[in-house]
């Protein structure tokens, strides 16, 4: 019997697929991409209790040397004086009175300078504030 | 002479679609930041209720946080910052009993903004673990600012 000739078959990586997985990491990078409003390098202090922030929250920032940035959760944070933070705080409420505010404070801030933050939210009546944390870890004890 | 006409199968081509997804990919891995956000909840009170009951200091549990890394509960000694996990033992057996008791942290003007946030961080853990054990609502925490803290007499 005579064996037909051997057909030499052009060798190719199959891409069908290709497309179907980028399209699904697409996918699951538009699911977990947060545009941060601020991006700003500080010592946050560290608490076991946390909970995630909402999106679109409002920002106030106090860096170690007390500089003020806030951020209405849309817009990227912008210097601010500390005794406009009430105009900003009443601007925040009249458009949504229960918009979450959170402090994103330095470890090493005094309290007197959240504390007149705290006394100007109250006058805006700010409701919901949540305090920015690091995740507290364990020490152990090596003896 | 008759020509032979091709037949070719209508397609839509698709050889540049992996090209344009991995450019998006490449741009939403650049742009994106896996949230790591998380902080402590805390609700300011408001001052427009009706009822506004002025707390005597002794109906309530008052934790004062001092300037100098040192904090005090009721009329307790001072204690090291460091140490205020004692502070939920201290807390447990008086919340437990009556949960509705307010909690008062006076902070120093010049204490340490990680001072407050380490008696909060304390106090917020009982909260979840009488939630978990005895199914009750929020404990009532007040952190008065300090013009508060004057008018009140909480000093």
């Amino acid at each position: 019997m005579k064996i037909g000739k051997t057909r030499a078959v052009d060798a190719y990586i199959p891409t069908a697929s290709m497309a179907d997985i980028a399209f699904l990491l697409i996918v699951f990078f538009m699911i977990t991409t947060v545009f941060q409003v601020d991006k700003t390098v500080l010592v946050l202090p560290r608490s076991d209790v946390r909970s995630e922030v909402v999106k679109g929250s409002a920002f106030i920032v106090v860096t170690e040397g007390g500089f003020l940035k806030v951020s209405d959760g849309k817009e990227d944070t912008h210097p601010i004086d500390q005794s406009d933070v009430l105009s900003f705080a009443v601007d925040l409420m009249s458009k949504n009175s229960e918009q979450p505010i959170v402090l994103k404070v330095d470890h090493n801030v005094k309290w007197h300078t959240v504390d007149q933050i705290l006394d100007q939210l109250g006058q805006a009546h700010a409701k919901n504030l949540q305090f920015l944390t690091d995740l507290k870890v364990k020490q152990e004890k090596f003896e | 002479m008759k020509l032979e006409k091709k037949k070719s199968n209508p397609e839509i081509p698709t050889s540049s679609m992996a090209d344009i997804a991995f450019l998006l990919i490449v741009f939403f891995m650049l742009t994106t930041v896996i949230s790591a956000t998380k902080g402590i909840e805390h609700q300011l009170p408001q001052q427009d209720k009706k009822t506004t009951e002025n707390i005597e200091k002794e109906d309530s549990i008052y934790i004062k946080v001092n300037a100098d890394n040192t904090f005090t509960v009721d009329k307790e000694a001072p204690a090291s910052i460091d140490g205020v996990g004692m502070l939920k033992d201290y807390l447990y057996p008086k919340l437990s009993n009556n949960w509705k008791k307010p909690i008062i942290i006076y902070v120093n003007p010049e204490a340490k903004y990680e001072s407050m946030i380490a008696v909060l961080d304390v106090v917020k853990q009982l909260e979840a673990q009488l939630i978990k054990e005895k199914n009750i609502p929020n404990l009532t925490i007040t952190i008065p600012t300090q013009a508060e803290a004057e008018t009140w007499g909480y000093q």
